[in-house]
């Protein structure tokens, strides 16, 4: 090789080093900026829910006294010292802010703990519980949906389609009593409620979901018993995001079977099964990841019925307690964690395109 | 052949997940029953003392459930009760819920209590013996020797003195129990009660859970205060909720407010043991607490609405009376808020307009009318049938006297809560109804209970339909529906509008005789049916159903069940 052949390769050798370079630095570069939009968003959050909370006709002190406490004025003194209530409304916000930013979400007034620590309790059961129904979701809608694209107008489809209809139609309350009703009653196949029988002791905390502590710990019965309990609600749970992502699927994997490029997979002999998993469901999951990652942050914020049925100590139940109880500390705590959830979720959607599209990451 | 492939990939993808869900199984399904298996209880229990409603009966029978699984979730000695949790805390000083009082009535002796659903009369527990001064200000109670806590530490006069003054000093919503009363110890064993007026109700009110006795070193050393202050300085809230410290039959195992609370009998207890080792109290809907009991895999359900406890089957037993709290009507004494419901003659009309008997149907069964303000299971109620009765005639001339005419009314209640299964909006539409009968038109307005409580507590609502649950289970309670006293002055019923019933109010407060009193409290009540802007309604039904295998099962105007007593 001669030494202008080896110059030639080495600048040719470093201009994918320099752009693989300049491509990280924009990736970092897109990633702080969402990262900063998602701060100011979380803090828009947490004004809009502390405006909000103000503005509700009633009195936490009220809500939380008994009759004869709420004619006392030293108990309700005492009240609204302990929770802050005495102070003016701005240093009421600057407080909390200055407080959250310290990890201190303040004391819930239903539970009498701090509000994190009721989080770091109820999170975990309802990330349990969403992320066994969307993986339900996933496994059985994207499943189903490629099915009834590539049967389309056939036996399957139009079955799969009745299906899907029937999963975002029917409201998920019904869906849940109905369950629990044949499920656990009638035919005694599926435990009732609770996230493990009531005999048993949950696992040492370590991520606060009951499977993964059990498995962790290596606590096989455990493990068995929380996997059951999770059954019957994370299915309920998981029945409208089933139908969404089969009737999303087929849409999508539809569209692009009618693709130029399909027709020339097909055309050079390539088995279906290849066509399909490698040309048509990857550009397909943009849309997909797309309608799970919002269907995933609203299993996260949605649960509060399926958890009230269940007897699941999720934070819609505790999103729901806060809201009767006037928690007004437990309601900002919630805010802020779905919240951050949705727009961590948001995030990672938007990462996620990249890794599956090139296309998306190159732009 | 696409079609089988695809067809075959979902079904085996369904088959892991299905597989690995039901994994478990077998090893969840299979756990025995709860200990005891006899027979049903049968018969009827006592009514209510002083009262001819039916206050409690009991029944078993009917059809059996159609599902022939195994109860999955008792192991020998374990009760499983189901209750939708109303739980803040269970530190005695701090905690004034119906769940609270249920599960602390368990785990924290009282100087006094009742036994079974008697309230009418306070049985020693802590104390062995108990007397009052003439003027009713004193109150001498002598502690039992052989009494220890959890830890076998002995139960002294000290711990009395701590734990009484301990919820006084705390400022929170069972305070208002040692309002103008202060505790002293003579000795180790003598604890003196003391009381600024005089103050009959103080052996009605040291059997409440929220007065249990704690054990005072041990609270101390967690961080508790009983000193002036210690609503910021006591830190033993959550030592309380993680391990309890009294000398009750139970002590806490875990504790959680949204899902359950498991007891476990105390090894160290001073008198009869339990028949439970573990009682475990689960928040649990109303409706799902119903096919819990059916199928065994709870024993008792407290939540159930008279509709909810019909035809439960033959597995389990229904004690079914009427509930100790109250449902009442005001129409606000102020011509400031309503120059129409101000109106003493609107106020007869209103009263005589109602009819009663359609709120006990709608209430079901077990409700009663509300005779007066104080339950009938109460010393003082008034006999059954001697309440207001419905007269269209009366009260339209009623209104025809006041001078009003069509007059529209806005009546107020909490749309978003139920009293013992039952919703406000329904008494609130038959009321309605009622009185349309009579010439008055009502406009209904539901609010949520928290937007609602604010206008009733200021005393801006028109006409308001709500509930009051007992503090205490004495008539002195009830004279919070006095002019000028808590209630009264919601309906703006002001002190010096009603002398003679106030005079009577101040003087039923300070006696002492129970036979007085009982005099005394009917008489206020029937002063009350014939004027004021205050209408007692209806006593709802109180549902407990309970699994055939557990015996005394009492519905109790204070603690729901007792525990303790289960057999």
């Amino acid at each position: 090789m001669s030494s202008a052949e080896k110059r030639t390769t080495t600048t040719t050798a470093a201009v994918p080093v320099s752009r693989k370079r300049a491509r990280h630095g924009d990736l970092w570069k897109f990633l702080g900026k969402r990262l900063g939009i998602g701060v100011l968003l979380v803090f828009g959050v947490m004004l809009v829910s502390f405006l909000l909370t103000q503005r509700v006709p009633g009195d936490p002190a009220a809500a939380n006294l008994g009759q004869q406490a709420i004619e006392d004025p030293a108990a309700v003194a005492a009240f609204r010292a302990k929770y802050g209530l005495d102070k003016p409304l701005p240093v009421q916000f600057l407080t909390y802010v200055w407080n959250v930013l310290h990890g201190d979400l303040g004391l819930s007034q239903q539970s009498h703990r701090p509000v994190s620590t009721d989080l770091a309790e109820y999170v975990p059961a309802t990330f349990e519980l969403a992320i066994f129904a969307i993986v339900l979701s996933l496994l059985i809608g994207v499943t189903f949906g490629v099915l009834a694209a590539v049967t389309r107008d056939r036996w399957p489809d139009q079955v799969l389609r009745v299906v899907s209809l029937g999963g975002v139609s029917m409201p998920t309350f019904w869906i849940a009593l109905m369950a629990f009703y044949l499920l656990f009653f009638k035919w005694g196949i599926l435990p009732g409620g609770g996230r493990l029988d009531p005999t048993q002791t949950p696992p040492d905390h370590i991520t606060g979901m009951y499977t993964v502590d059990a498995l962790l710990h290596g606590q096989w019965s455990l493990f068995g018993s929380a996997l059951y309990h999770l059954v019957l609600p994370g299915l309920v749970l998981a029945t409208y995001t089933i139908g969404l992502l089969l009737r999303f699927t087929r849409a999508s994997v539809l569209e692009i079977l009618g693709n130029d490029y399909v027709r020339a997979a097909r055309a050079k002999g390539l088995p279906e099964r290849v066509v399909v998993m490698r040309h048509v469901l990857r550009p397909a999951l943009v849309s997909i990841i797309t309608v799970a990652g919002v269907a995933f942050g609203s299993l996260l914020s949605g649960a509060v019925l399926v958890e009230s049925i269940f007897s699941w100590p999720g934070l819609g139940a505790y999103a729901y307690l806060s809201a009767i109880n006037l928690d007004l500390p437990a309601i900002m705590g919630v805010s802020l964690v779905v919240a951050v959830v949705y727009i961590g979720l948001n995030l990672l959607v938007d990462v996620l395109y990249g890794v599956i599209d090139p296309r998306i990451r190159l732009s | 052949m696409r079609i089988r492939s695809w067809t075959a990939s979902c079904l085996a993808a369904s088959l892991v997940v299905g597989l690995a869900a039901c994994s478990s199984t077998s090893s969840t399904a299979t756990n025995p029953v709860v200990g005891s298996t006899t027979s049903a209880a049968a018969g009827s229990q006592a009514p209510a003392a002083g009262s001819s409603a039916p206050a409690g009966s009991t029944s078993a029978g009917g059809a059996s459930s159609s599902s022939s699984a195994a109860p999955v979730v008792t192991s020998s000695g374990t009760l499983v009760v189901d209750t939708a949790f109303q739980l803040k805390t269970v530190d005695p000083g701090r905690m004034f819920e119906p769940t609270g009082l249920l599960i602390d009535h368990a785990m924290y002796s009282t100087l006094l209590t009742f036994t079974g659903d008697d309230v009418k009369k306070p049985v020693p527990d802590l104390a062995e013996s108990y007397s009052a001064s003439a003027d009713g200000k004193v109150y001498t109670f002598k502690l039992r020797k052989d009494a220890v806590f959890s830890d076998g530490t002995p139960v002294t006069s000290a711990d009395v003195v701590f734990s009484l003054n301990r919820v006084a000093n705390l400022k929170g919503n069972p305070s208002f129990l040692m309002a103008g009363i202060t505790v002293t110890a003579p000795d180790a064993s003598t604890v003196v009660l003391t009381s600024a007026t005089p103050n009959p109700a103080i052996p009605f009110i040291v059997p409440n859970s929220a007065l249990g006795i704690l054990n005072s070193k041990a609270v101390k050393a967690a961080g508790g205060s009983d000193a002036v202050g210690a609503d910021s300085a006591d830190k033993a809230e959550t030592a309380l909720n993680t391990k309890s410290q009294g000398s009750g039959q139970y002590i806490l195992d875990s504790y959680s407010t949204t899902t359950q609370v498991k007891l476990t009998a105390n090894p160290k207890y001073w008198g009869t043991k339990p028949k439970y080792e573990t009682i475990i109290v689960r928040n649990v809907q109303a409706n799902v607490q119903k096919l819990n009991v059916i199928k065994g895999q709870s024993q008792i359900a407290v939540d159930l609405s008279p509709a909810q406890a019909d035809g439960l089957g033959s597995s389990v037993q229904t004690i079914s009376g009427a509930s100790p709290n109250v449902f009442f009507l005001f129409t606000n004494n102020s011509a400031t808020v309503s120059k129409v419901t101000s109106n003493p003659d609107f106020q007869e009309a209103v009263r005589y307009g109602v009819d009663y008997d359609s709120l006990v149907n709608l209430a079901g069964s077990g409700a009663v009318q509300a005779n007066g303000i104080i339950p009938t299971m109460f010393l003082g109620s008034l006999a059954a049938g001697t309440g207001i009765k419905r007269d269209v005639a009366r009260a339209k001339a009623a209104l025809a006297k006041s001078g009003i005419t069509d007059p529209t009314v806005t009546l107020s209640y909490p749309s978003d809560i139920q009293v013992n299964g039952l919703n406000f909006g329904d008494l609130a539409a038959r009321v309605q109804a009622n009185l349309k009968d009579v010439g008055i038109t009502v406009k209904l307005a539901p609010a949520s209970v928290q937007t609602a409580l604010d206008t009733y507590r200021g005393g801006k609502e028109e006409m308001g339909l709500w509930e009051w649950g007992p503090d205490y289970p004495d008539p002195g309670d009830y004279l919070n529906f006095l002019p000028g006293q808590v209630v009264g002055k919601r309906a703006n019923w002001l002190a010096g509008q009603s002398p003679a019933l106030e005079a009577l109010g101040t003087k039923a407060g300070a006696t002492i005789d129970d036979a007085t009193r009982v005099t005394q409290y009917t008489e206020i009540q029937k002063m009350m049916n014939q004027a004021g802007p205050i209408m007692p309604l209806i006593q709802p039904a109180q549902i407990i159903v309970a699994a055939t295998s557990v015996k005394n099962v009492k519905a109790n105007a204070l603690w729901l069940v007792n525990l303790s007593e289960l057999g």
